[in-house]
Formats: C-alpha cells, structure tokens, sequence
C-alpha cells in the first residue's frame, strides 16, 4: 500500500465514523475470537443444573442456560467458531470462485459457455433450501455448513470475477504481461486477480455476515453445529423460544453478539467500496 | 400518521393496505365461539385413515372422533382430569358383548340405533367387512392387530344384522382391547365399497382424503397442514349416556412455533394444546390464569438405547457402568423441568417390587462405581462414541445430550453427540446403526408382557437396543397367553429383573402431558394415543 | 424488425437457453435428494407395530426398490407430464399442494416487496440528494440495521410485541382468522380474492394477517433496494442530461422526482427482480415463525422428512420462477431501453 492510499483510507475513516466504528467492532471480534479461552469467565461447556435459566447477576453479567451455563462465557467461546464458519465458507468460495471467473473471462470460449452454464442453474436454486438439502444430506458438522454456505456463495464470486476480468483482459498492461511471457495461467493468477481483489473485497465483507445469518438460520430449524458447542445462531434460536415466558436475556445477548458481527461487517463493506472507489461518494 | 391512538394506527395501517377494497356485506356469522373448541397443534393430520402408512398422531386422534368402534376404553379421574383405564372396555358400536368360557369367542350385539354419517344405519356387515380390511389390506393394523391373535377374515362372522361374533385359536387377552385401538374402527362398507376399485379393493385411497364413519364428528372442512374444522353428529349413539358431544364444532389448527402455542393459549384464543414446550408450562403455570391437567404418560417412556449386539456395549459391564455415571437428577431437571415419573432410582435391588413395568429402576450415579465397571470390562482407558438423536425432540434432548456427553467425559467415554434429522434418526434406528442413542416411545396396551414383547424381543425396530435373551424371548412366549394370574406375576417380575440386570436400555422417565386448557374447559382425558379426544371435553356452563 | 418482434424473438431465446439450467436443477436435486441417508419408507412406516413387510411396502408404493437411473428416467417422464409426484407428508399430489399454497407465499412476498420499496425508495433517494451527510449516514445505519437481525428473531419479536404484549396484531396464525370466512377462491391470492368478492371485511382480515410477516421480510430486503436506488440515483444526478435540466431551470423536484428517478429505477427494477425470487425460496423461517401455509414450510417439512417428491418440486418451482422473473425483467428492459438487443 502507498503512502497515498493510507492517507485516502485515513481520510475515508475521518469523514465516515461509522465506518470507522466498524472497522473498530471488527478488530474487536477478531481480537475476542483470539483471545476467547482465555478470558471466558467460566467453562463455556460445564453445566450446573442447580443454577439453571438465572437473570443476568453479579456473578453471571449475561445470565444462565436452561444447564445453568455462563451465557456469556459461551458467547464469547462462540466468537471464533461463528468468524471461523464465516471467514472458511466465504475464503473458499472466494478463492474457488474468483479462479473459476477469472479463467472464464479471461479465455472466453466453449468452457466460458459451459461453466456459465453450471452458474446458472446454481443461481436458479432457491439457495437456503439448498445449503438446508446440503447440510441433511451430508450430516450437520462444522464443515459441511461451511461447504453448504461457500456452495451457495460461489455463483455470485464466479460472475463476479468473470465480469471483472472480462473488462480487463484486453487492456495494455494485460497485453504488456502477456508480451514478456508470462503464461495464460501466470497472467490471471498473478497480474488480473490481485487487480480485481479490491473491489471483490466488497463483496468478501457483506458476505461475511450474509454467512453468519445463514449459519444462524441453519440452526434455527435444526441443522445447525452439534451441541453442546457453543454458537451464536444456536443460542438465538433456543433463546428465541424462551420469548413469551419473560427469560429475556437468553435470546438479547447471543443475538446482540450476532447482530454486532453482521453489522459490523456490513458496514465494512460499505466502507471499503467508498474506500476504492471514491467516485461513489461524490 | 393523523392518528393518536396506536391501536388506531394499526387500523389504519391495515386501511392502506385494501383501500382498494369496498366495503361489502360482513362476513362470517360469528359462529358461537362459546360452542367451538380450537386445538392448537405442532403437527398436522395428513390422511383421515389412520391405518395409512405414514399417519401422524394427530391423525389418529381425529379418527377417534370420527369414526366408532366395537368397544371402547373407559376412564377414571386423576387429579384435576381423567385418565383411560387399559382394563375396563365398554360398548360404543355394541350395545353389549359377551366372552365365552374358554375365552375363544367374543359375542357382540350392536346398537340397533347407530347409524353412519349418511343415515345407513351399521350393521354387522360393516363391522366384518371393516376388520377384514384391517388384517388383509397393506396397512399399519394388520401387524397391530395380529398382536391380539385377530389375523385373518376366517375369525370375524356375521350373525345378523345386529350380531357379531370374532373367534380366537387361543385365549389372548389383548384381542379385545385391539378392538378398542385406533386401527379398529368401523367403516361404511356400503360406501366404501362403492369408492374401491379392481387396484384398490379396501378403498384405500379414496378413504384417505374422506370419511365413512358412525363417529361423534363430522368433517366441515379440512385443509392438509394447517387446519380441520369438525363438526357435531347429531346422530352419534356412541357415547356412554348415548348423547351427542358437548361441542358443536371443533377447530383443529396447526401452529408449529412452540412460543406462539403458547400465547395463544395465555390469551384464550385457542382453548387447548398439548405439545407446549415444558418451559411454556412451567411459565404458564406460575401466572395461574389457566388450567393445566398433567398426566404422567404411563404407557410410554424416553430411554437411552445401546446397540447391544456391537462393541462396546455388547458388554454388560459397559452398559452397566455407563447407567452408574448418568447424572439423573440433573437429566430430569434440566430436560423436562422435573414434569413426569422418573423411571431411576428404584428402591430395589434384585427382585422388583411389582409386576408392573415400566417401573423405577434400581440405577443411579455412583462414578466410583462406573470407573471400576469399565475398567472390569476392559475399557479402563475409556472409549470414543456417538450419542444421537432427532432434531424434532432436540428442546428436550439437547440437554440430555450434553449432560451425558459430560457426565461420561468423567469415566473416560468421550461422546461425540449427533443431532440427525427426523427422517434420518429413524432409518438409523431401523437398520441398527447408532450405537448409543436416546428414543421415547409408547405402547398403546400398556402391560408388562406387552412392552417387553416389543420393546426387548425380536429384530424389529422396536427393540431399538436388539436385545437378545432367550429366557426373555420364552417368557414373553409364556406370558402372553398366561391366564393364571399369579404365573403371570413370577414371569414378568422375572423379565423386569433381567432388565434391570443386564442393563439393555436406561430407563430415564415417563414424560409428563401437560394439556394446558381455558379454565373452563371440563373432562379433559389422558388416553392412550395421547391425544385429545374431544368427545370429552365441555365447556363449563354453556 | 419492430420493437415488438425484436423484444418476443429475444424472449424466446432467452427462454430456450434457460432450458437446460432448469433440467440440471432437477437433476441435481434428485441426486441430492437421494445422497439424503434418511430412507422415507422407515420414517413414514412408523406404526407402533410396523416391521420389515410394512417398510418394504412403503418402499415400492414409492418405486424406491427400482434402480437409481429408472427412477430419475421415471422422474424426468413425470415431469414432462405436468406430475410431480405424491408428497407422503400431506398424502397429496405435490402439484395440488403446491398450486394450493404458491399463492401464499406469493402474496406474503409481494406484499413485502411493495412494503420495501415503499421504504426504501424514499430512503435510497433521500441519501442520493444528500450524500456523505448525516441523512445518508442514517439511511445506510437504519437499513444495515435491518438485515443484522435473523428473520426468525425479528418475526418473533414483532409478535411478542405486537400480539403478545399489545394485542393490536392478530393471532399469528396462517393467512385468515381462523373465525373469518375465505372469500370464494378464484386466484388464491385472499386480498384479490375479497376484492372480488367485493368482501370488504375478510379483505380486512387477511391484509392485517399479511403486515406482520410481510414487515419481518421486508426489514430484510430493505438495505439492498436502498442501497442500489442511493447508487443509481446518484450516477443519475451526475450525467448530463440532469444538469441540462437543472440548468434550464426546472424545479428541483420535478428534476429529481421525474427525470432522474424515471432514469434510474431501472437497476432498482433488476435487484427488485432479484430480490424477489430470493425472497420467495429464502422465507422458509418467515413461513415458519408465522404459521403460514405457504410453499417454503412445505418443502422444509418435507426435506425433514426425507420425502424427495415435494423437495423436487419446490425446487423446480422456484428456479422456474427465478427463470419468469429474469424474462420479465429482461422485457421491461427491453421496452424501456430499445437500444439493448440481443448479445
């Protein structure tokens, strides 16, 4: 990055304290998810029925579970699996679909046609049900909700990059690559995809949280991760149930740590498309 | 918004929405809601023949009041409800029956005033042509029925018109009460047999989406998964003052959102649920503005079933060390809230106490003594596992799940617990391929004999920890058509013994049904297919 | 050519493109269906007695005994025939089920839709006239706000306060008070269907059955349609023509109202689009939360269940829809812009 750019970045965050705000939340949930064994307050796992579905207290900030489990030593412990789900599903997507794109638009032709082909009908899925069907099929562990969602996302990164790369790959500087003799398989992985990275960066951001809601939603109709593993989604959705009974607390603050992500990563994202592409600010 | 008043803004909100529409006549002429009973329900009725594959519950609670049968369980009060009684029948298409001596022939005389939903009055030949379908079509009662000996068409024998008889090769004491069950109800053959076609001789299909019953109700409206509008026989001579139902009309509505059962039973715009979440009730409860009648279910129970026939748990020493490190009080507390029988803890040791099962188990948590058993059995080191079950019962499983997962992590049995869909669940089950799971199950003629028969015999599903034990297979062999009742008392104290012994399945508890009401509903009843049976219910002083 | 011929004959191409799309949605989902480890007969030959013959039977009523090959080919034959098979869940055939609930979910989207874009474009072009200030910081605040929430958590929110604690909403439950009469169906849409029927009451009814989830999806929906209408609006404001216009001295609000907002409702026209066929196949939690009978809950309950039939058909469904939807799009655009043809 040039010096040039960091001031353009610094001036972004001064003018636009909301996106300051977020990338501030962000590095805070990064640092959270990181940190979290370590400053949970209490074994996010061990149960203790004696103390079951207390309100928030002293000793419990965030309240007890229907085991009588630190709700807050088990948002925090949740932290890094919810970013993990999100950050694998989306980076996978991400990295298979930008070089499926890329080679799309950059070489056009029979196999141009056919993956688009492929896109289509994956576009055309109505796309929870799919990451749902997805999930029942392969069983509902970790890795298989990330497939389901990075499966769900690839379409968008796919068209996404082939667009990108299909207005560049007849510019100079391509050509000049071209010309000192790089091969085809050089030229997009090394000159068009760090090129088209920022404005993928956009999509990478509100895609984060999009991940994070369809985990979440996942778990509300019960494919979600495995019990007694702590996740947000999980905790919203049993909390959510505990609604009209007045056990307020078991559903606002799982879902305030949910909400916070998202929005966080929202508003990055708007952020970074002001960042790189100032003509949209005016 | 020119309005003040919120509940004016939401009028006008509605407004903006149909300004396009003009005003026309008022519709619905509100129908007494004193008279109707709305039912909220987690799941929906998919067929009106309960004998089809497939149906739900609540199928067979509609075709309770739908349809009549030969005979019918009784009830006796419990508490601030009713509760069926397994031993007692009466008639409700039989005006009488008589048994003979030897207990082979079952006599029955019909009511000469009982007549189907379209004024032909039933006759035997209804009867016979209705239990002829049930052992010889493809359906869920020809199995059910062959468990009370009624197999084939040769044993159903018309009379007369009005009389009726049904022949046994032995003596079995649950042929009667099968006449009693869901499967056996009693269709309008002419009707039926109008609607059957060369492919279809039983009238399989067409009896699914209609009706040819005799029962308290008929059919209004009926729209698949959502809702059932019932509407009263006049006619119906099947109750036991021969009067038609308190209820003019009943709605029955599905409501899968567990919360919004319950406000909507708190608020009083449905009068009756019985699948609340226990936190719903415990909650509901506590305010006190509504009437609660809580059954233990008796004829069922929730267990922890191991795969007995693979390692490790073909092991007694495993099972029995694993049943020694089950936090059970904790289990009861945190998965229903302590509302129900616990089925732990039994006082005894050896030698059962009574002849009754599912009773009380002498288990409980004793980790010194889980440790030694499992380094007894060779697995002092522990071993690594599964624990499954179905997504649909997960409010209450979950806990369950992670209470055992961690109480085991104390004797050195990591569980790797596993939340599989309904669907997948019981195929996993059929085929035999959990190792250690946990399951609730009922029998609708709950006797001792009965539920080890199906239960802990055999290689059908329902042995779900294929527990195979030759002393048990003879005595339920014996015990089933043992007519002596002090016999029959040794046989299955020493089944219960066995059980307890060698550890099959743990017997958690029987869940509690918590049939939370309007304060003025009456005559709730706890039956064997755990549903409402609405010929029961009144509202009091209307 | 005319504009007319030139927008039918691109139409139809469109159309004979998207085929193969939807033949791979099918088959995709009933190889899908099948990798389900869940066996549909068990699960539906759940009778407290029944055993192997009964499994069995269950089995071949379903032709789950025929080869894998055989019964996609058996399948794809129904398919062509307008039959989508037998749901064991309802016991219906799925085409019935689905043409008894697709209107629904139908109403229940449109309405959302017409309640996001009754917001959103406001919103969207409030932010566009002021951008960078704060205006357009809260525009951008407040919807992001909305799509944070899971819908499922929003919806039961919104009854607990709306039904539960104030009682202004009415019982959630299903499209109609259940003591209301349905208007006569004839389109199965029950606003229209009371309009006919000229039944102002039941239209009443329903509609205020409709705003509770029509609003939960609409918060969902809302910053996306916000956000492109800011875009486009923006891009508008900018070109020449607008400037022109400004310059020859027309009101400011006819400039914006009619000139820029004609111009650009286009692209807020193609996320709409969009937006809508996610909609439908993405409320599966809506559906859920509200008791509403609609397509979405049928193929959850469905997928639950293991019962392929109604899966497949919903997914055909909702990627045919996707495949109408685009087409309608591409026409519209095709009428507004004559200078788009055919790639």
């Amino acid at each position: 990055m040039t010096t040039s750019t960091l001031n353009h970045v610094a001036y972004v965050l001064r003018g636009n304290l909301v996106t300051a705000a977020a990338a501030a939340g962000t590095a805070l949930l990064i640092a959270v998810a990181i940190l979290g064994p370590w400053i949970t307050p209490y074994d996010p796992i061990a149960s203790n029925v004696s103390i079951a579905l207390q309100p928030p207290s002293f000793a419990h900030w965030a309240g007890t579970d229907q085991l009588g489990r630190d709700i807050a030593s088990r948002i925090i412990a949740a932290t890094r699996l919810d970013l993990l789900i999100a950050a694998s599903a989306v980076s996978l997507s991400f990295v298979v679909g930008a070089l499926i794109g890329s080679l799309c638009g950059y070489h056009g032709g029979r196999v141009d046609r056919w993956i688009g082909r492929v896109v289509d009908i994956l576009m055309a899925f109505p796309l929870f049900v799919l990451a749902m069907a997805m999930v029942a099929a392969l069983g509902n562990r970790v890795e298989n909700i990330i497939y389901a969602t990075a499966l769900i996302n690839l379409p968008f990164y796919i068209r996404f990059a082939r667009a990108e790369v299909n207005v560049r790959r007849n510019l100079g500087w391509v050509e000049a690559a071209r010309a000192s003799g790089n091969s085809h398989f050089q030229v997009v992985t090394h000159f068009l995809l760090p090129n088209i990275l920022p404005a993928m960066a956009v999509q990478i951001s509100l895609n984060l949280g999009w991940a994070i809601l369809n985990a979440a939603g996942l778990s509300f109709i019960g494919l979600g991760v495995q019990p007694p593993t702590p996740e947000w989604g999980i905790m919203v959705a049993e909390g959510a149930r505990h609604i009209t009974t007045g056990k307020w607390w078991l559903v606002a603050f799982p879902g305030l740590a949910l909400m916070l992500a998202v929005l966080c990563f929202n508003l990055l994202g708007d952020g970074l498309r002001d960042i790189l592409d100032p003509r949209m600010r005016t | 918004m020119p309005s003040s008043s919120p509940r004016l803004a939401w009028i006008w909100a509605v407004a903006v929405f149909c300004c396009a529409v003009i005003a026309g006549p008022g519709s619905a002429d509100a129908q007494t809601r004193a008279e109707t009973l709305r039912q909220v329900t987690a799941n929906t009725i998919n067929t009106l023949d309960p004998t089809m594959a497939g149906a739900t519950r609540e199928a067979f609670g509609l075709s309770m009041n739908v349809y009549d049968r030969l005979v019918a369980f009784t009830r006796k009060p419990r508490g601030n409800g009713y509760i069926f009684e397994k031993d007692k029948l009466r008639g409700e298409l039989a005006e009488s029956y008589t048994v003979s001596p030897d207990g082979l022939k079952f006599t029955f005389k019909l009511k000469r005033d009982a007549k189907f939903h379209d004024g032909t009055p039933v006759t035997a030949d209804d009867v016979k042509w209705s239990l002829d379908r049930h052992v010889s079509s493809k359906s869920l009662a020809a199995s059910q029925l062959a468990t009370g000996s009624l197999t084939k068409p040769e044993q159903f024998k018309v009379i007369d018109p009005y009389t009726f008889e049904v022949t046994l090769d032995k003596p079995d004491r649950f042929a009667l009460p099968n006449l009693a069950i869901v499967y056996a109800i009693v269709f309008n053959s002419k009707l039926a047999k109008s609607k059957a076609t060369p492919d279809d001789p039983w009238a399989q299909g067409w009896l699914k989406d209609n009706t040819a019953g005799s029962g308290a109700y008929t059919i209004e409206t009926f729209k698949l998964g959502e809702q059932i509008v019932l509407k009263r026989n006049e006619e119906w001579t099947g109750g036991i003052d021969g009067k038609p139902a308190p209820f003019k009309r009943i709605i029955m509505q599905t409501v899968p959102e567990a919360a919004t059962r319950a406000s909507l039973v708190e608020k009083g715009d449905a009068d009756i649920s019985i699948d609340l979440a226990a936190s719903d009730v415990l909650s509901l409860e506590s305010k006190g503005r509504l009437k609660i009648v809580s059954t233990p279910q008796f004829n069922a129970f929730s267990l922890i079933a191991f795969n007995t026939k693979a390692p490790p748990f073909d092991n007694v020493k495993v099972r029995q060390a694993i049943a020694a490190a089950l936090p059970y009080g904790d289990l009861f507390k945190a998965a229903i809230f302590q509302r129900g029988q616990p089925l732990y803890q039994g006082k005894w040791a050896s030698a059962p106490e009574t002849s009754d099962f599912p009773q009380a188990m002498p288990v409980q948590q004793d980790l010194a003594r889980a440790k030694a058993l499992l380094a007894e059995a060779g697995f002092a080191n522990g071993f690594e596992t599964t624990f499954s079950f179905n997504v649909g019962s997960a409010a209450v499983s979950e806990p369950i799940a992670a209470l055992t997962k961690e109480a085991l992590a104390k004797i050195g049995i990591k569980v790797d617990v596993q939340k599989v869909p309904d669907a997948q669940m019981s195929t996993f089950i059929n085929e035999k391929k959990v190792p250690f799971f946990l399951e609730a199950s009922i029998a609708w003629l709950p006797s001792t004999d009965y539920f080890f028969r199906v239960f802990f015999t055999g290689p059908q599903r329902w042995n779900y920890s294929s527990w195979d034990n030759a002393e048990i297979a003879s005595l339920t062999d014996q015990a089933r058509f043992e007519l002596d009742p002090a016999r029959y008392d040794t046989q299955t104290r020493r089944m219960i013994a066995l059980a307890a012994a060698e550890v099959p399945a743990i017997l958690l508890w029987q869940p509690n049904q918590d049939a939370v009401m309007a304060p003025a509903i009456e005559g709730y009843t706890y039956w064997f297919h755990r549903q409402v049976d609405f010929r029961d219910l009144a509202r009091k002083g209307s | 050519m005319t504009t007319l011929a030139s927008i039918s004959r691109r139409t139809g191409t469109r159309f004979v493109s998207s085929l193969p799309a939807l033949l791979g949605v099918v088959v995709f989902t009933f190889i899908l269906m099948r990798v389900l480890p869940g066996d549909p007969a068990v699960f539906f030959a759940s009778g407290p007695n029944a055993g192997k013959a009964e499994i069995e039977e269950v089995r071949r009523l379903m032709g789950l005994d025929q080869p894998l090959l055989y019964q996609l080919a058996l399948y794809l034959r129904d398919i062509a025939t307008g039959n989508l098979g037998r749901s064991l869940t309802t016991g219906q055939p799925v085409l019935a089920d689905i043409q008894q609930r697709l209107p629904a979910s139908l109403e229940l989207t449109f309405t959302a839709l017409v309640l996001a874009l009754t917001l959103a474009l406001p919103l969207g072009i409030a932010a566009a006239l002021n951008p960078g200030k704060l205006v357009d910081h809260a525009v951008r605040f407040a919807c992001t706000l909305g799509v944070c929430v899971p819908t499922f958590v929003s919806g039961l929110l919104l009854i607990y306060a709306f039904y539960y604690l104030l009682g202004w909403a009415p019982d959630p439950t299903g499209r109609l008070d259940i003591f209301a009469q349905a208007p006569p169906r004839i389109t199965g849409f029950l606003l229209i269907d009371s309009l006919i029927a000229r039944d102002g009451t039941t239209g009443l009814a329903a509609a205020s059955q409709l705003i509770l989830p029509a609003a939960t999806m609409a918060l969902f929906v809302l910053a996306p349609l916000a956000r492109m209408t800011r875009a486009s609006m923006l891009a508008v404001l900018g070109s020449d023509f607008i400037r022109t216009a400004d310059a020859m001295g027309l009101s400011r609000a006819r400039v914006v109202g009619v000139y820029a907002l004609r111009n650009a409702m286009l692209p807020v026209l193609t996320i709409a689009g969009i937006v809508f066929s996610t909609m439908l196949g993405a409320n599966v939690l809506v559906e859920k939360v509200f008791s509403w009978p609609g397509v979405a809950s049928y193929a959850l309950d469905a997928l639950l269940a293991s019962d392929y039939a109604p899966v497949q058909g919903f997914v055909l469904l909702m990627a045919s829809i996707f495949v109408v939807v685009n087409l309608t799009i591409d026409v519209l655009y095709g009428i507004a812009d004559p200078r788009i043809g055919i790639e």
